[in-house]
């Protein structure tokens, strides 16, 4: 098992170092001039020229990019060109807000996808089933902003239940109905996949046999078949984790969470490079780690999955 | 058995990791003792109180000297003073000097207001390096050369290249600015190369603020974040992308009519929420007394449910789209650019679009600018005459062109618009879009004939409008994106930057506005205005005319 980590951390460096070249051509390519933004809508070419030899950006590319990439290996990502904040400390700023978020919203939509799931699967056919399975189509067809604004509009306008949006003075409270919005759609998508591979799993013989031996339905379902069909749930909330850390753009800006999606967003309107470069190399390095961590949970749910 | 459990451990890794994310978000938000002043209840009369503003984006700066942007701006009025001010009419008012004279418009003395002290503490009570100390000449000289210095790389030092030496200091042929001298503690001469009448406007631009030499150096360029001025409120925190907090300045100079000391308000707190929708929705709440930007959408419900607290005035700006003159088809065809300014009705487009927001736009100036000309003759709508311009520029049978925005609904709505018009006269015009960055840069490169722009005054002088985007020395990043040429047009422009007689200033002006007109590189579309919706208990909050952006919470206060 640990040639084995030690093996994937090894095929994570080029991932790693293939994100770092792409991110940098990327940003190298895209129209707009990061130091003439800077200036604001007119600007004298003596300054510009100032702030971009103070950027390194009157270096051949090549320089750059070299710089870039050795900066970058030791985690110096330098500060941002719009507000001379340090990317690091901006996007550790940021991690609290994105990352409760996430946790929330998967919470959410695993307790959800799950419970839906098992019950269509069990009462396939039922109006359960019917139900269940038309409230996860309209999860996933719901777009984000409509479903957050509908939220607002119920819970903190005429409701009164949910103070506004923001964080306030750090209540969980305020993320509710971000973590819901961010949450339906996922759980939307857990509850279809829970049905068709827990569909797939109760019709195997030792789920069978479980029956036959006695065993209560609970303790079938349960213990037999859930645990065997959580092997592609488990892939998808990795995946969709991983996605909620790498900043939830929408539900952010809708609900004015200071997280790492609107951070991105505004570099990206601004040309500010080094945000830009700092996120994208944070949502890889968050990328491989968790997929490597989804990887090897898979043994918990599956003896048979063996790591040699 | 050893490996299920260690695959545990790596799944509760993965759990873990995003609550020590929880975890410190709480610890961050527990550190400032900032709900006592949230609390804060409001005291006798006028005092006390949180004024929470509501704004559209997060300040990217609240060092003046490198903020370009209304948003930082907005609080960079809260927090520090320039010499000049404006009144709510665009006026120059006395701020930290308390008078000046010149008699030649070259060399320029400012008595400067006794008793002004830079900010004691700031972010709860921390001292500052400067201690609260008295502002003095002194500190005047200091900043000036810190602005010029190339160093410091201000984008906006190049406002003051008319200032003696500025060049020579840029270039370090001399180690300070020898324009900018102390005569004594309180008086400070001004020196400039050339007389340059606009001078004293240009000193009320929000980047020219007294500055503390001890905090600026103590905190390099992480001053933008420990920002320290004189003016009537302090800075406590900020939460990048979600709010800006400031407290009063118990120290601040300024008194009111009564001599109470000013401000009135304990404090203000800018939170950014970036969707319109939620704007409103949480304004309507209670959850802000003042909102910036009322969309479209909720411009009648809010005009009908707030009344008065409801303001909305003419400003310093105007829409247009630029033809840019060295390139086809706008090229040496006067007609087709005369044509592309009779096919549009702006009034309709306004009522249509705009909700009757703004003022058709005649020619370059502004409603209430100074030399702004009421009879300009200017383009009217005249579909006939378009038709009749554009058959005689070479094009019988219409003529295909393509429109370049910077994304934005509001840009698109008004592009989409005038797209019809156009087309009714025979004009085929294509609408694209692409982001700011891309579009400040293709324009500036000279690579895009037909482009929206628009602009609003740094200083309120036809200076800063008719120099500044048509003069040829300006083509390019500096500002004339059209790269309009026009001798005569040039002469009558800088002859008014030095010329100190109002009265004639006016005549240059206007004359050289009125060739621009008959000249065309604009489609002069409409004039800007500013609004602001407060609650309606509120009181002493006067709209700028200079912009929404610039109001003083000096005398802002809550009655309630």
């Amino acid at each position: 098992m640990y040639t084995y980590i030690i093996k994937r951390l090894m095929g994570a460096v080029p991932v790693i170092l293939g994100v770092i070249a792409l991110v940098f051509i990327l940003t190298t390519i895209v129209p707009g001039d990061p130091a003439r933004l800077m200036m604001g809508q007119r600007g004298d070419p003596e300054t510009i020229e100032l702030i971009r030899k103070e950027f390194g950006l009157d270096k051949p590319l090549w320089y750059q990019f070299i710089d870039f990439f050795r900066r970058a290996l030791t985690l110096d990502l330098g500060k941002s060109y719009r507000n001379n904040m340090l990317v690091t400390q901006a996007i550790i700023e940021r991690i609290p807000v994105t990352a409760k978020l996430a946790a929330f919203s998967m919470g959410i939509a695993v307790i959800l996808g799950v419970t839906f799931g098992i019950i269509s699967a069990v009462k396939q056919y039922s109006w359960l089933d019917y139900g269940s399975m038309l409230v996860a189509m309209l999860g996933i067809s719901a777009p984000g902003f409509w479903v957050g604004l509908l939220l607002i509009v119920l819970f903190c306008v005429k409701l009164g239940w949910i103070p506004g949006t923001g964080t306030g003075e750090g209540e969980l409270i305020y993320y509710v109905l971000p973590s819901i919005t961010l949450g339906v759609r996922p759980a939307a998508l857990i509850a279809r996949l829970t049905r068709s591979s827990m569909l797939e799993i109760i019709r195997q013989d030792y789920v069978r046999t479980a029956r036959a031996k006695g065993l209560s339905e609970r303790v079938v379902v349960l213990k037999h078949a859930l645990r065997n069909a959580m092997i592609p749930v488990i892939t998808i909330v990795g995946i969709q984790t991983a996605y909620f850390l790498s900043g939830a753009i929408i539900t952010e800006q809708l609900f004015s969470l200071p997280g790492i999606g609107r951070l991105s967003v505004e570099a990206l309107i601004n040309r500010d490079f080094p945000i830009i470069r700092g996120v994208i190399l944070f949502m890889a390095l968050l990328f491989v780690m968790i997929n490597l961590l989804v990887d090897l949970s898979y043994p918990l749910f599956d003896p048979r999955i063996k790591y040699e | 058995m050893l490996k299920r459990i260690l695959a545990v451990i790596l799944v509760l890794m993965l759990v873990a990791g995003v609550l020590a994310g929880c975890g410190g978000g709480q610890q961050a938000t527990e550190e400032p003792a900032k709900e006592e002043q949230q609390v804060a209840e409001k005291k006798d009369g006028k005092y006390g109180g949180i004024f929470r503003k509501a704004i559209g984006a997060n300040p990217p700066h609240l060092d003046p000297v490198h903020a370009t942007d209304t948003t930082s701006a907005m609080i960079i009025y809260q927090i520090f003073e320039t010499l000049v001010g404006l009144d709510s009419e665009g006026n120059l008012v006395p701020l930290l000097a308390e008078s000046w004279e010149s008699e030649d418009g070259k060399t320029f003395t400012f008595h400067l207001r006794k008793g002004v002290r830079f900010h004691k503490t700031i972010e709860g009570g921390t001292p500052t390096a400067n201690g609260g100390r008295e502002v003095t000449a002194d500190d005047w000289v200091w900043t000036f050369n810190y602005i010029c210095d190339p160093e410091t790389k201000s984008p906006r030092a190049y406002f003051l290249d008319m200032i003696k030496g500025y060049k020579d200091y840029r270039e370090g042929k001399v180690d300070h600015l020898p324009g900018v001298r102390k005569i004594d503690d309180y008086t400070l001469e001004i020196e400039l190369e050339y007389p340059y009448t606009p001078f004293i406007s240009v000193l009320a631009y929000n980047a020219f603020n007294v500055l503390p030499k001890e905090d600026v150096e103590k905190w390099g360029d992480e001053f933008n974040f420990h920002p320290v001025g004189t003016g009537p409120f302090k800075f406590e925190e900020w939460v990048q992308d979600e709010k800006v907090v400031l407290s009063r300045n118990e120290n601040y100079w300024m008194k009111d009519e009564e001599g109470n000391q000013l401000p009135y308000l304990d404090g203000i707190e800018f939170r950014v929420i970036v969707d319109h929708t939620v704007r409103w929705t949480e304004f309507n709440m209670g959850n802000f007394d003042g909102m910036q930007e009322v969309d479209d959408p909720y411009y009648h419900e809010a005009k009908e449910k707030y009344g008065d607290s409801f303001q909305e005035r003419p400003m310093m700006g105007t829409y247009y789209y630029g033809m840019n003159v060295e390139l086809e088809p706008w090229k040496g065809n006067k007609k087709l650019r005369q044509a592309m300014n009779y096919a549009i009705d702006r009034e309709a487009m306004i009522d249509l679009v705009k909700n009757g927001r703004a003022t058709p736009a005649k020619g370059v100036l502004p409603p209430g600018m100074f030399a702004y000309n009421p009879d300009l003759k200017g383009y009217s709508y005249d579909p006939e005459k378009a038709k009749e311009l554009l058959k005689e520029a070479g094009y019988p049978d219409g003529i295909n062109i393509t429109l370049q925005y910077n994304t934005s609904d509001g840009h698109k709505r008004i592009a989409e618009a005038l797209q019809q018009q156009y087309k009714a006269v025979g004009i085929n015009m294509d609408i694209k879009n692409v982001d700011w960055g891309a579009h400040l840069d293709s324009v500036e490169r000279s690579e895009v004939p037909l482009f929206r722009m628009g602009w609003v005054v740094d200083y309120p002088d036809p200076d800063n409008f008719l120099y500044v985007l048509l003069h040829s020395d300006n083509r390019g990043p500096q500002g004339n994106y059209t790269r309009f040429s026009n001798p005569k047009f040039d002469e009558l422009t800088a002859k008014a930057r030095v010329e100190t007689d109002q009265e004639i200033r006016k005549k240059l002006y206007q004359e050289a506005e009125q060739i621009v007109v008959e000249e065309a590189p604009w489609v002069f579309i409409y004039h800007y205005t500013t609004h602001v919706l407060n609650q309606p208990y509120v009181k002493g909050y006067k709209l700028p005319s200079f912009g929404e952006y610039s109001a003083k919470y000096t005398k802002v206060w809550l009655d309630k």
